[in-house]
């Protein structure tokens, strides 16, 4: 475990270069938030009138809580890095190393984004009083929101892994990637379950947005400990399916890894 | 003049076929780079099918108006990745000193550097574009402006990048500065104009003209205006120009990395 934590401190450490980088990155966010205050505010002729049960500044600080979640936790290292061990062979060196090559990526990866995501927790806060106010927040749930937004770090990092272990199969798994982006901005970030049709919201539950983007911002919107709990019985399901066939693909797709000497 | 114009579109078209040639050494990536990206663009149609279910008129557009505006932005970056697709590499060639190999060659220098790579999924984004001119409505007349204001629309976004690549001759981060302006660019023009209000506009027929890209190209092609159809072509020509100048006043004050390299 210490190893680990050496990982994740040196990677925190080298991270702190690159804060310029990431403050840099912050207009990209801005655009996003900026485009679509515009949008809700002429979807929203009324400002009082509700639109699937939520208020225009609920609408808003969803879509700014989805928007951090995605900015401050996108990473290189769990789509390019173990894209490019795989492809190169370079993962058949850290096969015979006393570390786990999945557990050295997931402790790397969450290095990296520590920062980045602190930045831009602190920037979504901002954002969102200075173009909307403050939100309708009970302090005491945010102990139970903090565990809902790990867990669904924890899960979307497995999820990518997963995508890129694919490069065992196929050579390059960017385009599932890509894929998987999109389920997750349109269907998780721009709008909140409740405003898709009735028949396509049960399914909805079933998609990783449910437990990646949606649970931690309803929760922030509008908190209840019922949600809290049904968020957090779905997340703990769906990580442990997830490992089990994390595990399943990275046991199968080292048997089939081609090393070209070198 | 016209001669040498010709002998530049033949070069360019020569590089775009080696570049794919080498890109199809591996099919399966080829095809899934494709395929993968139609599907990654479609995916927004959702999301407008789920705005126009609130409100039946965003920002003085209806759905139909919207996939042309998505045919229109994605045929503009297939053109310009296509083509030009080491255009977002050109602040770290510069600023790592890697642009020797380009500069011994017979041939435009800017030129040889952009069309040194084709990114594959462009083809994705050029095929999903005609789908949906295909829904919007086909015509030989909107077959042949569409192409016209796609490559209109390529070459200015690959002059904007340039101009703001350029800018890695003398300062550090035009990397991530070309990237977030390429972002807010593509972020801008697949939403309705009618949406933004006040002073935002003004950069649209600035920094970020994605008005000349893309918004003053689909009102042409819904309703024929000379005067807007004149400006399209001549902001073209001379954002060229200005990406051209950009990059050869930088030029002079390249220095090489000394890398050995060869281009194959």
């Amino acid at each position: 475990m210490r190893k680990y934590l050496n990982i994740f401190k040196a990677t925190l450490i080298n991270e702190l270069q690159y804060v310029s980088d990431i403050v840099l990155g912050f207009l990209s966010f801005l655009i996003k938030i900026f485009i679509f205050l515009q949008l809700w505010n002429y979807l929203y002729d009324d400002p009082s009138s509700l639109i699937a049960g939520l208020s225009k500044d609920q609408m808003i600080w969803y879509v700014i809580i989805t928007e951090m979640i995605w900015y401050g936790t996108r990473n290189k290292t769990l789509v390019s890095q173990i894209t490019d061990d795989i492809k190169s062979g370079g993962i058949a060196y850290t096969l015979n190393k006393p570390y786990s090559y999945i557990i050295y990526i997931i402790t790397k990866h969450f290095g990296e984004i520590s920062i980045k995501f602190i930045l831009y927790l602190i920037l979504a806060i901002v954002t969102g009083f200075i173009f909307i106010g403050p939100i309708d927040f009970n302090i005491i749930s945010l102990p139970f929101i903090i565990i809902v937004f790990l867990l669904s770090f924890i899960i979307n990092a497995v999820i990518r892994i997963i995508i890129s272990m694919l490069s065992f199969y196929i050579e390059d798994s960017t385009p599932f990637h890509w894929l998987y982006d999109k389920v997750i901005i349109v269907l998780g970030i721009i709008f909140p379950i409740e405003v898709f049709p009735k028949v396509l919201q049960p399914i909805l539950k079933f998609t990783p947005i449910y437990v990646v983007t949606y649970g931690p911002a309803k929760l922030v919107i509008d908190f209840s400990i019922n949600s809290f709990i049904t968020i957090l019985i779905v997340q703990i399901i769906y990580l442990i399916v997830i490992i089990l066939l994390l595990a399943l693909i990275y046991r199968k797709g080292v048997r089939k890894l081609n090393v070209n000497g070198g | 003049m016209l001669m040498e114009v010709k002998k530049e579109l033949k070069f360019i078209l020569l590089s775009i076929k080696y570049n794919l040639a080498r890109e199809m050494t591996n099919k399966v990536t080829f095809l899934t780079n494709i395929i993968f990206m139609i599907l990654n663009n479609a995916a927004f149609l959702i999301e407008w099918i789920i705005f126009f279910s609130i409100k039946d008129n965003i920002g003085g557009y209806g759905l139909k108006d919207v996939v042309l505006l998505w045919g229109l932005a994605s045929g503009t970056y297939a053109i310009c990745f296509l083509f030009f697709g080491a255009v977002q590499e050109l602040p770290n060639l510069i600023m790592n000193g890697k642009i020797d190999s380009f500069l011994v060659q017979p041939k435009n220098v800017l030129i040889s550097i952009l069309t040194s790579k084709t990114k594959v999924s462009a083809i994705g984004d050029l095929i999903y574009s005609y789908i949906l001119l295909f829904i919007y409505g086909f015509s030989i007349k909107n077959f042949l402006f569409f192409t016209l204001f796609i490559v209109t629309g390529g070459i200015i976004v690959t002059s904007i990048a340039t101009i703001f690549g350029s800018l890695a001759f003398y300062i550090t981060k035009a990397d991530t500065l070309t990237g977030n302006v390429m972002g807010t660019m593509l972020n801008f023009d697949t939403y309705p104009e009618g949406i933004f209000k006040g002073a935002i506009r003004i950069l649209f027929y600035t920094i970020i003209p994605i008005s000349f890209a893309v918004y003053m190209p689909l009102n042409i092609l819904k309703e024929f205006e000379i005067i807007k159809f004149i400006a399209v072509i001549i902001f073209t020509l001379f954002i060229t120009l200005i990406a051209f100048l950009s990059f050869y006043k930088g030029l002079k004050k390249y220095s090489s990395g000394n890398l050995m390299s060869a281009r194959v």
